[in-house]
């Protein structure tokens, strides 16, 4: 193997030439804004515009969060589907790769990203490269507009509930082009189908969330969780039974998981509209079904299950406990806290690595950078351990929510290990003759209740 | 050396892809159709589209290709090409041993290889006119019985894999592992058991396999039962199954069906009681039917064939007689001049051998007549009008194994 | 169920959720093994008996009776002069001439495998009784019988064998294991040349050299008309001035390649020592 010459420094050297580097970089930089007048005022130039403009960054702070979170969230929804569908089958799963396996996934995306990634002949190549984007695009957007916990949100806008399901009909279209650009037969129709499911199913999904609607009044999400607020019993899914059934099972048709998922349906038309596509690119579709999973199970739990409230009002425990509810407002960020998350991370991550790099020679130095990027994860774990004890509310509210969401994630699960599938006519059938009409008639009633009941209160 | 330029047939787009060749991407076949079925088979009307479900296929059953001709979603015409698993096991017979042909025919029906093993041994019997000891015979009714049971415990899990279902297959391997463990003990090997022999079987029943044989037979019909309440009462497994692929009785006896499907129609015809061999006369058990003759209807009577065999196999183990377990013959086989047809019944229909002799120890020709292949015939005739997702349910419920279809 | 809808999937999920539960019959493969049956034959091995020998015997019946031909037995000899092959001779050059040469009928060079001429086993069975009809006495009954016999006859072997209850294979493996017991009928005279390194560097092997010349032998056997034999003796610590030769036990005062030339050549000639030159 040949050796770069940086690899032949010395210990000394490894922490030296940085350094240096770093030093004279900083220098002349240093030079040259003192020199032209700049660097005196650069810091209040950039305080001041940043916030100026302070919903622009926590805006998108809060979509780089949203980013970030969804890969671990589709790798723990990755694992958990492993596992929990192998103990049903009465087997174990992975339980090698880390303790009880839960580096599967994990190793799973890195072996996709190691896959050799080509284009067929004839496929439509800028469709072919667009459509994975699109269709993980339609699913991460739908986060921005999920409370997680009191105040931890990433928008929160009035027609929230709208904006996720026009979100969501986006990947309609990433399907269409994943199954149209490979130039493959069996993609074609996957593609067809998909595109029929998913359009017959929104009309239930959206009907039937139309009585919950009603009955908050709004369509935020938040208020919608801030509604169901107080005791289980106040959750939705008591006065809207019916609507929460319908919905459950159109989210499944949505999500294109079993009973319904015949675009992907392995036995019969292998792999459906994603049989062309290999690497990071099925990594892509791949990862974008169970960020919808997580998203359909979060949206249920929000509108019906009362989101992150727990279901007894347990603030008083809390207080005897001693823990302080609502302390620290994560809204609130100040600038200066925004630029430190910024410039924090990577500079702790180096310093980090920089200890274990030159004890371990034999360390590469992107490795040295991974076994730093873990330490600073258990710090910041270790960080907001130490946020939860002083802003109670939002972490409880945060698990509660996160709870109730692997709940519903794991019956999602749980139905594609025991369910076969249903052929396209009948799913057809089932969305038009009978959720259609289901969710129509719900929302009739809902109305007729709604009125009947104001006027009996007066 | 470039291949001359075709002029491009495909009904999908010519014009878009004037410059790939279309021998690579096109179903139909350069030269002119040959016969009157592929005139028939390869003029595509508007709208239609022939797709391949190709050898390499997660659910086809073994390597078989099937050229479909859909109109959307809806089958118009069906081609199955078979021959990617042949091996050329007759002719490989026709160069052996009388002996060495029974581990040729092993891997035929590889699931219940017992059935494929027993065939051209009753036929080598016959010719010899050896009588078999009835302890082999027995062992041998025991054998047979436990590879079907654990064979229909895989149809099972296999026609709910080809739906989607991807829980029963496992525990129909759990039953067909406890199945094929105890047939390692007694046999020596897991899947191509190698155990019948001309004249008898190889080696007697041992402890190994009775402690293996009667723990199973304490739980035996109870576990299947309960595994397969996951798709009996299902209502999207019956939804699925119900009413597809059914095939009435003139249809049935036309297409040479046997076993599951043929009985499914009700037509109660068993090669163990219509030209009963070895021991079967003496032993009770009832032929099941169905009246449907769908899909829904041959996997329930698997579960009933299931119920029988093990009925059998009780009353085996309470008969079964001492004994020698194979007859005395010369080490070198040479069977009088002649012909003899054997068939038996195995899990998927009746399964026979036409073995001819010349008085050597080689047979002169072994011609197999496996079930699946007659049984695969009809998927031509079921599946147009269905739907795409409704071939892998016939398929999976007529139960070809293609080793036997391709030989 | 008919009137429920849905009943039949929850009932389908229950023993799911019920499964999930139970304990799982999956075997940890290197940690726990599943037993395996004694009647299994998937491993393909050589299997060895309770003393520790092998037990196949390479009869080939096997081989032989393989429908597919995929056994393949080879087998080399303890001091490694022939290689024995049997298995499709279509597959291996090398093989082919040697299983052509078994199939041949012409001998194959293996004092074993030859018929065996009866002997007179008066003596042997004085031997035997003498060491009690012990195997483990082995050598000393074979240095006896070569000394009774000039060599050891393979008759002789087969009567140890049957006497002493000791397995053919291990007194054979006695006997071709040390150098001064031969299977072969010695020659009338025996010339020892001493290898060790002290007479290499004063040039044993030119003398090995010349000796096998002049007889028309290569080191371990005889003149093919049996009157010398050439062998290696151990080191005596002789003379540190020339090689270490004898005739008959006799030390050779002229150990050079011309005088050994010589000797062999009279010896040939004449069938008769000439005593210490």
């Amino acid at each position: 193997m040949v050796s770069r010459p940086w690899q032949r420094l010395s210990p000394a050297g490894r922490v030296l030439l940085p350094l240096g580097v770093v030093a004279g970089g900083l220098g002349v930089v240093f030079l040259g804004g003192v020199s032209s007048g700049i660097l005196p005022n650069l810091w209040s130039w950039v305080y001041e515009a940043l916030s100026d403009n302070l919903p622009l960054l926590r805006f998108v702070v809060a979509a780089t969060a949203v980013l970030l979170f969804t890969v671990p969230t589709a790798f723990v929804i990755i694992y958990l589907e492993m596992k929990v569908i192998a103990l049903q089958n009465l087997r174990l799963g992975p339980n090698r790769q880390g303790p009880w396996g839960v580096l599967a996934s994990t190793l799973h995306g890195f072996k996709v990203l190691a896959k050799e990634d080509f284009t067929p002949t004839g496929a439509d190549v800028p469709v072919f490269t667009l459509a994975p984007v699109v269709v993980y695009l339609a699913s991460v957007m739908s986060f921005l507009v999920i409370p997680f916990a009191p105040g931890l949100f990433a928008q929160d806008m009035n027609l929230a509930l709208l904006y996720f399901f026009a979100v969501g009909g986006l990947g309609v279209v990433g399907l269409m082009m994943a199954g149209w650009s490979s130039f493959n037969k069996y993609s074609l129709l996957g593609a067809l189908r998909a595109a029929a499911q998913i359009i017959s199913y929104e009309i239930p999904l959206t009907l039937s969330v139309v009585g919950v609607v009603m009955l908050a009044g709004t369509l935020s999400l938040n208020t919608i969780v801030h509604q169901q607020s107080g005791s289980f019993l106040d959750w939705y899914v008591f006065r809207q039974p019916l609507a929460a059934v319908i919905f459950f099972i159109a989210a499944t048709a949505e999500g294109n998981r079993t009973p319904f998922d015949l675009t992907e349906a392995d036995s019969e038309i292998v792999a459906g509209f994603a049989t062309e596509y290999s690497g990071m690119r099925f990594g892509f579709f791949f990862f974008a079904e169970y960020v919808n999973v997580f998203i359909l199970s979060a949206l249920t739990v929000t509108l019906f299950l009362g989101g992150w409230n727990a279901p007894l009002d347990l603030t008083p425990v809390w207080q005897a406990l001693g823990a302080h509810p609502g302390a620290i407002d994560l809204g609130g960020l100040g600038v200066g806290l925004l630029i430190a998350l910024l410039v924090v991370p990577p500079i702790l991550t180096v310093l980090l690595a920089l200890p274990f790099w030159m004890l371990f020679t034999r360390l590469r130095f992107w490795q040295a950078l991974g076994i730093g990027f873990l330490c600073f994860n258990a710090l910041v774990g270790a960080a907001v351990l130490i946020w939860a004890a002083f802003s109670f509310d939002a972490v409880m509210g945060l698990l509660w929510f996160l709870g109730k969401t692997y709940v519903f994630v794991v019956i999602f699960v749980w139905m594609r290990a025991t369910l076969p599938r249903v052929r396209i006519d009948q799913l057809m059938g089932f969305a038009w003759k009978w959720l259609l009409p289901a969710s129509l008639a719900n929302l009739f009633v809902t109305a007729l209740a709604i009125l009947v009941i104001a006027q009996v209160r007066g | 050396m470039t291949a001359p330029e075709t002029k491009v047939r495909s009904l999908d787009d010519p014009t878009m892809f004037v410059d790939t060749p279309a021998t690579i991407y096109d179903a139909i076949p350069p030269y002119p159709p040959r016969t009157e079925r592929e005139a028939e088979f390869y003029t595509l009307r508007d709208g239609e589209m022939l797709i391949n479900i190709g050898p390499q296929h997660p659910s086809t059953h073994g390597v078989l290709r099937v050229v479909l001709k859909i109109d959307g979603e809806r089958i118009v015409d069906l081609d199955p090409v078979l021959g990617y698993l042949h091996r050329g096991v007759e002719k490989i017979c026709e160069n052996s041993d009388w002996h060495m042909v029974i581990s040729h025919c092993d891997p035929l029906e590889y699931i219940a290889s017992m059935f494929s093993e027993y065939v051209p041994v009753l036929a080598a019997e016959k010719l010899l006119d050896v009588t078999v000891p009835r302890r082999a015979d027995y062992i041998r009714v025991l054998a047979c019985e436990l590879n079907r049971i654990s064979s229909h415990a895989l149809f099972m899990g296999w026609l709910a894999l080809d739906l989607g279902g991807i829980t029963p297959i496992l525990y129909g391997f759990l039953e067909r592992d406890e199945i094929v463990e105890m047939l390692a003990a007694l046999t020596g090997q897991r899947l191509l058991f190698n155990y019948m022999r001309i004249g008898g079987v190889n080696g007697d029943l041992n402890h190994e396999f009775m402690s293996r044989l009667g723990d199973w037979m304490s739980h035996a019909l109870r576990r299947i039962e309960d595994s397969m309440t996951l798709i009996n009462s299902n209502e999207i497994f019956v939804g699925r199954t119900r009413g597809l692929g059914r095939i009435d009785r003139q249809t049935a006896l036309r297409m040479c069906l046997t076993g599951p499907p043929l009985r499914a129609t009700g037509i109660p015809y068993d090669v163990r009681r219509a030209h009963p061999y070895s021991v079967y006369p003496e032993l009770e058990f009832e032929i099941p039917t169905r009246e449907e003759g769908d899909s829904y209807a041959r996997y329930l009577l698997h579960l009933d064939e299931i119920k029988q065999s093990v009925h059998i196999i009780d009353q085996v183990l309470h008969r079964i007689p001492d004994g020698p377990i194979m007859a005395k013959l010369p080490r070198l086989l040479r069977p009088r001049p002649g012909r003899a047809w054997a068939a038996i019944e195995s899990p998927r229909g009746q399964y026979g051998v036409y073995a001819m002799s010349d008085g050597t120890d080689q047979p002169f020709r072994l011609r197999i007549h496996d079930p699946s292949f007659f049984n695969l015939q009809s998927v031509g005739l079921l599946s147009p009008g269905h739907l795409i997702a409704d071939i892998m349910a016939i398929m999976a419920s007529l139960d070809p194994i293609m080793g036997g279809v391709d030989k | 169920m008919s009137f429920v809808p849905g009943l039949g999937i929850l009932k389908g999920m229950a023993l799911t959720f019920r499964n999930m539960l139970r304990l799982k019959p999956t075997v940890q493969y290197p940690e726990e093994v599943y037993p395996v049956a004694p009647r299994h034959r998937g491993r393909l091995l050589l299997l060895y008996d309770e003393a520790g020998a092998l037990k196949c015997e390479t009869c080939f019946q096997c081989a032989q009776a393989c429908p597919i031909e995929c056994i393949d037995m080879g087998g080399v000899d303890t001091r490694d002069r022939y290689h024995i092959h049997w298995g499709p001779a279509e597959q291996y050059g090398e093989r082919r001439e040697e299983s052509a040469l078994r199939r041949s009928g012409r001998p194959v060079p293996d004092a074993t495998a030859t018929p065996f001429e009866p002997i007179d086993t008066a003596a042997l069975d004085v031997i035997l009784a003498d060491e009690a009809y012990d195997p483990r006495h082995m050598l000393a009954i074979l240095g006896r019988t070569q000394e009774a016999y000039g060599y050891l006859p393979v008759a002789a072997l087969k009567h140890i064998s049957h006497a002493t209850g000791a397995w053919y294979a291990e007194v054979y493996g006695t006997a071709t294991f040390y150098d001064q017991l031969r299977m072969a009928p010695a020659g009338a005279h025996v010339l020892a040349i001493c290898l060790c390194p002290s007479c290499t560097f004063r040039g044993a092997g030119r003398v090995l050299a010349a000796a096998e010349a002049a007889a028309s032998t290569a080191l371990g056997g005889s003149s093919p008309e049996g009157a010398v034999r050439l062998e290696a003796t151990a080191c005596h610590g002789a003379s540190p001035a020339a090689v270490f030769v004898t005739l008959d036990g006799a030390v050779q005062a002229e150990p050079t390649a011309k005088g050994i030339t010589d000797l062999v050549t009279r010896l040939r000639a004449g069938h008769a020592p000439v005593g210490r030159a």
